[in-house]
């Protein structure tokens, strides 16, 4: 038709429309404009570099962001007097920074504008080696944290008269919040008596800095320092430790040739992922595999070479197997695919063939069928094959439910055979913190590595995190009046570590609601002989939001309102939370850009560290800017920049400690946090982080050398460089030879004179400390003496003698049932959500522990930025068999019912949207836990105040909650997306110009944590996170973000948990904890470690 | 004379429509003048007898057919950028250096980005409103008796057409016909590519060496 009319087209196309009046009109005419001062930019970007040279940062100027859509300078000109339409020229200070929205410490930089004092953007900062100038979404996201129109502008204490939780808010001034936390503190300590030093409690969320958390309590001599990490990544600490003393291992990713990968953690959503995820994407396009072992179909697993969806919490069996192949099978010349060399070298293996009581316990367990014949390591090695025959790939097919999926097991073991001792692994969140026995999926996950020399910390291997991290935040002693160190801690604090949790990886912060109510166990254990506390004097949440975040979220509302167990409470918080609500004082400190802390973390072979820093007192300073109080510097330079009353933890605690809680030094506290340039004053963190960083001998001579007439140079240059590597390709230190002279061995920078030190039969060095305990400082292997690893052994702990002494020999080798039979006999490595306990049609594990990677912590709800791309993202994933069985659609909302399996109790449901799908395995579902945010008042009137305050105004609903002591629950009330008059008015208005387009109601996702019961974990004492749940459709009257809880049963699970699983301290015992597994925040000394009790 | 610029006001209403069409989703006030005019509907066949369109309300049409196969040809699917079709890597050329906007800045024409909603300005949408100015700018050079004039922006147009909107926009619309879900832009994409294929015949037969043959 058209092709007919061609010619008529000029014709017949006389529209009674005016063509005028169709067209868009996107053409403009524009005079020329001037182009005086624009020789300093060129219309076309010279290099597309992100970031200028470091010699301009304190003054670079760039032409405003919309430059490009305006047509460059050329069409415009630079913006002047003469010329007000041209291109705007912005004037910065680019101040380093580090991002602290999740742990991997990813270097910043903070585009200040010189003009309004204000950071116009976050970048990426490409000194910083191991981020290398890279951000994730939640880097960049820091502005919009920033300039939050909720922002909590100034101390806040609960109204007098009204109770905790009502929501009545008074203003207060930092002066004030100072002298009467300080007056309580100081009345708690200055008993000075034991107990004194157990009711105050430092309780810290993600700390993102390296020991000056740790300081805090250290120099109160206080045993009050509660971590998150039991509900965080303790499962996998604790397989790190057993094998290696250390915290966690160090993958070198880009040198890798399997990139081997439980879960989505550690490429795209959890630990250190942005950096990871860069190196491990260099490796892969040199050519190295991925393998991803995860329940569900994430994001790496998608693009992985191969996914196994394994049932949670059997990964133990997968790793057992491939270590049967590589002990069982031989190589295509016939040769073994063990890795002898490293396994005779530097595995424990000499100490299991001399444990003759040991092997004969194997054998009466079956482990075995006999005893070797003698303590060889040929014996060793027919030990070990014998012992991990039975997991079978037929077997595992069954235990890992990977029936149909056996092809992928060889094309496994053929990629792990491939990549020889070239392997890299995280072993950290899912499985590790999911289950009862996480620990021992770490413990077997590195058992094949080792087998195949991977964990000798070479290149494109696995190492520990020690070797790779820097840690001196808490070590600026030598500023202060003290000038060293605070000494050992006497006290035991059974709040922080229980006489259940001996092993604990870290404190069992998750239950202390539970300790602190359970009067029962209090009363019984006092009466046994400790002095359990009943009570806390201050509880002081740092960063952290427990109610929200931690499992039995009704319980930590129970206990933080009584205030007969919670005297005093304070969060030093950036953002509104849920557990701020429950507090007395609410102390607004610092976000990334707002604060100093030392971060290093272990991202790969190499020793980095980073400089966090309130950017806007760096941008001011340099432009001549001084603080009134120096001391204050932060606080006052957020004040004059307009961002509010906020300030940071190191000048809060400095001032604090020194001025208040021992203003006349009587406590022995004051004089850690003094001045000893200035006696009288607190330290300031110049002076504390100069003397920190001096201890880098690396960073010190380049500081030297680039400020040679400063009176701060260590300070000065991680300022203007925010990022340090101290040391590249740190490979094997376990090698490093000791150095003797004859007379004096030298390791780890002590020095020990030879008839101090003794020789034992397996080639250990051994010394004995000012306490009478012995250590090891290095260990012979094959005729040198080497640094060895961690372990008291110095060597990877194949074989935990330690865990028969401590009431647990059965898992003293990497361990799990080997067939029905020995589910029972060996519960505490069985999963509670093992396919056993999953009877009915809809009975279902759900997997909880993923990260949703944009939202993962309590302070990205104040991003606008990142809710934004966070809605709608937490349905309940759940494959398309089982839905299609239950007649559940995509957008159905569901009835989600946890069950424990331990006590058989039920704790109540949460309604949550349904998404069929194929990206999680069959019978398992998938629901995040890092969702469910909430708040129970829009804004909060300050008397006196003419603004409002608004509470998480751009990332939680509305919520109506009820709780009787028994049972709690939750409903959705009003979507984000209705609040009207929204406090937008007054806050960092330039900065929220769009509100208005909120189109999110914030629901993205219930609060299931709420529901959840803890589940500690009898031996690693970490919460097993995910649940045994029961799925029915929702009722009607049921709405997405509903929860009902019986918390009363949830304590009757926690009590089941502890009291059916746990092998407590008992009067036989006379140590709370194996001495050289060390606690991981405070020192204790050896009178803290004492342990004695009686029968009652 | 008056049928000169006849035929030149009905190339201003075409490429006015074409621009219009490929630049932006359309709205209820574009549909109603739209389908008020037969004109403009004979061009679109399909569109007349696509039964949807008279079943259901403007807005549902606009919310659940028009505009959803607009975002999916335009934004999802389609790259409807010449830097896209003609540069060897396929990349976009969002600044100075793309030869579309030398061109633009050469004939003092600046493209308010923002207000096309196009992230560079060698658009399909963009290329044919500049053919809409650069006819317009004709016709009223035909008025004035410009011929000269007029015969130079004509010169413009076929260069234009030549050097770049053929070069591309052929594969770009046979691609919009290819995976377009309604006779809309079905028909709009046969329209557009009709049109310039014969626009350009057009010119190339009004322009001969001597200057332009503006006779009825």
């Amino acid at each position: 038709m058209i092709n007919e009319s061609r010619r008529t087209f000029l014709k017949g196309a006389a529209f009674t429309v005016a063509g005028a009046s169709l067209a868009t009109g996107v053409f403009e005419s524009v005079a020329e404009a001037s182009k005086e001062g624009t020789a300093e930019f060129t219309n076309m970007p010279e290099s597309l570099d992100f970031y200028p040279p470091l010699e301009k940062w304190d003054s670079f100027r760039e032409l405003d962001g919309d430059d490009w859509k305006r047509g460059g300078i050329a069409r415009k000109g630079v913006a002047s007097q003469e010329n007000p339409d041209g291109i705007q020229v912005h004037d910065y200070t680019i101040v380093p920074c580090v991002c602290s929205n999740c742990e991997a410490g990813c270097g910043l930089t903070a585009w200040v504008d010189k003009k309004t004092l204000t950071v116009r953007k976050y970048m990426g900062n490409p000194l910083h080696s191991a981020s290398r100038g890279r951000n994730c979404a939640k880097g960049y996201a820091a502005e919009s944290q920033m300039y939050d129109p909720d922002r909590i502008p100034f101390p806040i204490k609960r109204a007098p008269g009204s109770k905790r939780g009502e929501g009545k808010w008074v203003r207060i001034k930092w002066d004030d919040a100072l002298k009467e936390i300080g007056r309580k503190m100081h009345n708690t300590l200055k008993t000075g008596d034991e107990m004194s030093r157990k009711l105050i409690m430092y309780h810290v969320g993600r700390p993102n800095e390296n020991g000056f958390g740790h300081r805090v309590p250290h120099t109160m001599g206080l045993d009050g320092y509660d971590s998150h990490t039991n509900i965080c990544s303790a499962g996998a600490r604790q397989g790190s430790i057993q094998w290696a003393n250390d915290d966690r291992n160090s993958p070198d990713w880009a040198n890798a040739d399997l990139i081997f990968l439980q879960s989505s953690h550690a490429a795209d959503a959890g630990h250190y992922f942005q950096q990871s995820a860069g190196l491990i994407a260099d490796a892969r396009k040199r050519g190295a595999k991925m393998v991803v072992l995860d329940p569900r179909l994430s994001n790496s697993a998608g693009i992985a070479d191969l996914w196994l969806p394994v049932w949670p919490g059997t990964e133990t069996a997968l790793y057992l197997y491939l270590a049967n192949r590589i002990l069982n099978e031989k190589d295509k010349n016939g040769d073994d695919l063990m890795d002898h060399e490293f396994v005779r070298n530097w595995l424990n293996w000499d100490r299991l063939m001399a444990n003759r009581e040991y092997l004969k316990f194997m054998v009466t367990k079956g482990y075995i069928s006999r005893m070797p014949k003698d303590e060889s390591y040929e014996s060793f090695v027919e030990v070990m094959k014998e012992l991990y025959a039975p997991y079978t790939q037929e077997y595992i097919v069954k235990e890992c439910k990977l029936e149909g999926q056996e092809y992928k097991l060889d094309k496994l073991f053929e990629m792990f055979i491939d990549a020889g001792p070239k392997i890299a692994t995280y072993i950290w969140r899912s499985g590790a913190i999911a289950h009862r026995g996480g620990w021992m999926i770490t413990r077997s996950a590195f058992l094949p590595l080792a087998l195949r020399g991977a964990m000798r910390g070479d290149i494109g291997g696995v190492s520990w995190h020690h070797w790779h991290k820097i840690s001196i935040g808490g070590k600026g002693d030598a500023a202060t009046v003290a000038g060293k160190k605070a000494p050992k801690v006497d006290v035991w604090n059974e709040l922080a570590w229980p006489p259940e949790y001996p092993l604990s990886t870290y404190e069992m912060s998750f239950i202390l609601p539970h300790l602190l109510m359970d009067e029962e166990w209090q009363n019984t254990w006092r009466a046994r002989g400790l002095n359990v506390p009943t009570k806390l004097a201050v509880w002081i949440p740092r960063m952290y939001n427990p109610v929200w975040i931690n499992p039995d979220g009704f319980r930590w509302i129970e206990a933080l309102k009584d205030e007969s167990k919670v005297e005093m409470s304070f969060n030093l918080s950036p953002t509104w939370s849920e557990t701020n609500w429950y507090c007395d004082y609410v102390l607004p400190t610092g976000l990334a850009g707002e604060r100093h802390d030392q971060q290093s973390e272990p991202s790969k072979p190499e020793q980095w560290t980073a400089f966090r820093q309130p950017v806007l007192r760096v941008a001011l300073e340099k432009m001549g800017w001084k603080p009134k109080v120096e001391h204050r510097g932060t606080l006052e330079a957020h004040i004059k920049a307009g961002l509010g009353e906020i300030w940071e933890e190191n000048e809060f605690w400095a001032e604090l400690l020194c001025l208040h809680v021992d203003p006349d030094g009587s406590l022995g506290v004051r004089k850690y946090w003094e001045s000893k340039k200035n006696p009288g004053k607190p330290v300031t963190v110049k002076e504390y982080y100069n003397a920190g960083f001096s201890l880098l001998p690396n960073l010190k001579k380049a500081a030297e050398a680039a400020y040679p007439h400063s009176e701060f140079p260590y300070y000065e240059f991680m300022r203007d460089r925010g990022a340090w590597t101290e040391k590249t390709n740190v490979y094997k230190p376990q090698e490093k030879e000791l150095e003797f002279d004859g007379t004096y061995y030298r390791a780890h920078g002590h020095k020990y004179h030879a008839d101090e030190v003794e020789k034992d039969r397996f080639g250990v060095l051994w010394i004995t400390d000012h306490e009478g305990r012995k250590r090891s400082i290095g260990v012979e292997v094959d005729g040198k003496l080497c640094e060895g690893f961690h372990t008291p052994d110095k060597k990877l702990d194949l074989f935990c003698e330690w865990l028969i002494d401590w009431k647990w020999p059965e898992y003293a080798l990497p361990i799990y049932p080997r067939n029905a039979r020995e589910y029972d006999k060996m519960i505490h490595v069985v999963s509670q959500v093992h396919h056993r306990y999953m009877k009915g049609e809809n009975e279902f594990a759900l997997n909880t522990v993923f990260r949703l990677p944009y939202n993962i912590h309590t302070r990205s709800v104040n991003s606008k930025h990142l809710m934004e791309i966070s809605q709608n993202h937490n349905p309940v994933w759940i494959h398309t068999s089982d839905a299609k069985r239950l007649d559940i659609k995509r957008g159905d909302a569901v009835k989600v019912r946890i069950v424990d399996t331990v006590s058989g109790l039920e704790s109540g449901y949460f309604i949550a949207m349904a998404v069929p799908t194929e990206a999680t395995m069959p019978g398992v579902l998938a629901n995040s836990h890092h969702a469910g945010r909430w708040k129970l008042k829009n804004a909060v009137d300050i008397p006196g105040f003419e603004h409002a305050l608004g509470v998480m105004g751009v990332g939680s609903p509305l919520y109506e909650m009820t709780m009787d002591g028994k049972v709690g629950t939750l409903k959705p009330k009003e979507g984000i997306d209705a609040i009207k008059n929204r406090p937008k008015s007054w806050q960092f208005k330039e900065f929220n110009k769009d509100l208005d387009n909120i189109w999110w109601d914030g629901l993205s996702g219930s609060w299931q944590n709420a529901v959840a019961p803890v589940h500690p974990d009898p031996i690693a004492g970490n919460h097993a996170w995910n649940q045994k749940v029961i799925l029915e459709k929702a009722d009607t009257d049921d709405q997405i973000g509903d929860i009902w809880v019986n918390y009363e049963n949830n304590m009757k699970t926690f009590k089941a948990w502890r009291d059916r699983l746990c092998r407590p301290l008992n009067t036989k015992d006379t140590e709370r904890r194996p001495y050289w597994m060390p606690r991981p925040a405070v020192p204790l000394s050896k009178k803290a470690y004492t342990f004695k009790v009686k029968d009652l | 004379m008056n049928d000169i610029l006849t035929k030149q006001l009905a190339r201003i209403n075409l490429y006015a429509l074409i621009s219009r069409i490929m630049m932006k989703e359309v709205d209820e006030e574009f549909l109603e003048k739209f389908e008020s005019d037969e004109m403009i509907l004979s061009f679109f066949p399909n569109y007349q007898n696509w039964e949807k369109a008279k079943e259901i309300s403007k807005k549902d049409l606009l919310e659940q057919f028009l505009n959803v196969d607009f975002t999916n040809l335009f934004v999802l699917h389609l790259i409807p950028y010449e830097s896209f079709y003609r540069r060897d890597d396929q990349m976009l050329e969002t600044g100075g250096a793309n030869p579309v906007v030398q061109l633009y800045n050469e004939y003092d024409f600046r493209v308010q980005l923002d207000k096309a909603r196009c992230v560079s300005p060698d658009h399909i949408g963009i290329e044919l409103e500049f053919m809409y100015m650069l006819a317009t700018s004709e016709y009223k050079a035909l008025e004035n008796d410009d011929y000269d004039a007029a015969c130079q922006i004509a010169k413009i147009e076929r260069d234009f057409l030549r050097d770049h909107l053929l070069q591309w926009a052929p594969m770009f619309l046979q691609n919009v016909k290819a995976e377009t879900a309604t006779p809309f832009y079905f028909d709009a994409a046969s329209l557009t590519l009709e049109f310039v294929l014969s626009d350009y015949e057009y010119l190339n037969d009004l322009i001969s060496d001597e200057g332009c043959r503006y006779t009825a």
